[in-house]
């Protein structure tokens, strides 16, 4: 189960609002009592004008988090002991499903779960109106990403 | 050059469950070889076949993407912290 408070759920909702019709990713980190969101770059768009047969989509319908971003997070975790509850992105004008591309990056390229332990949130917006976020985590049982339930607090 | 290395959860199962290792090296290339020595199949993990740093895998020297340094010829320098960490990344069905 993944607990949101509404404050949280609220700041990802605007950041995801804010990119539409573009793909928005970042991280919910927690110190065990207190949750902060680190809005990160989706810098799809700038990998597909480079390279469009390694990066045949755009950020419409993709999203690659900035690395330097990415070990902006990985350095907090270190040096403020927080952990990486979730990452999230969104979905625009889809539902929150885990695709068959967020399972498969999720793993790559590996084939393994790059982060066993993490919950991906999933944001499913319509022409900038929420329609639902939904949790997705590694199982080790299934061997695959599951659903888990959001719990949303005050 | 000493340095120490950021091992990723999935490939922590090549270096005895050790999240941070120390490696050799003046260059992330010769980092990686001599990882390569210490933890047999690491590299392949790594590199691709043509030696690239595979397309999922980010490697920073301390808080720097090596892909906006000098990629696998940036030299370390003691004390240096070599991260390995795979791409967050996905997307929409289409």
């Amino acid at each position: 189960m993944l607990e949101l408070r509404r404050e949280t759920t609220s700041q990802i909702y605007a950041h995801a609002m804010k990119e539409f019709p573009n793909e928005c990713c970042g991280a919910i980190l927690t110190d065990g009592t207190k949750d902060c969101v680190r809005r990160c770059n989706n810098i799809q768009n700038e990998r597909h004008a480079e390279d469009p047969a390694t990066y045949p989509r755009d950020a419409r319908t993709a999203y690659l988090m900035d690395p330097n971003d990415l070990i902006k997070i990985h350095r907090e975790v270190d040096t403020k002991g927080t952990q990486i509850k979730a990452f999230y992105h969104s979905h625009p004008n889809e539902d929150a499903y885990f695709s068959d591309k967020d399972k498969t990056d999720a793993t790559e390229p590996w084939g393994l779960p790059n982060y066993p332990d993490t919950v991906y949130v999933v944001i499913s917006l319509y022409d900038r109106q929420i329609n639902v976020a939904r949790a997705y985590s590694w199982d080790d049982n299934a061997e695959d990403f599951v659903e888990v339930p959001i719990n949303s607090v005050a | 050059m000493a340095v120490t290395v950021r091992i990723p959860t999935p490939l922590r199962k090549l270096t005895n469950d050790q999240a941070e290792v120390d490696a050799v090296g003046a260059t992330i290339e010769n980092i990686i070889e001599n990882l390569e020595s210490n933890y047999a199949g690491i590299k392949e993990r790594i590199c691709d076949e043509a030696g690239n740093i595979r397309r999922f895998v980010n490697i920073y020297l301390n808080d720097e993407d090596i892909r906006f340094l000098d990629g696998t010829t940036t030299t370390v320098s003691d004390g240096d912290e070599v991260s390995i960490i795979p791409a967050i990344a996905g997307g929409a069905s289409v």
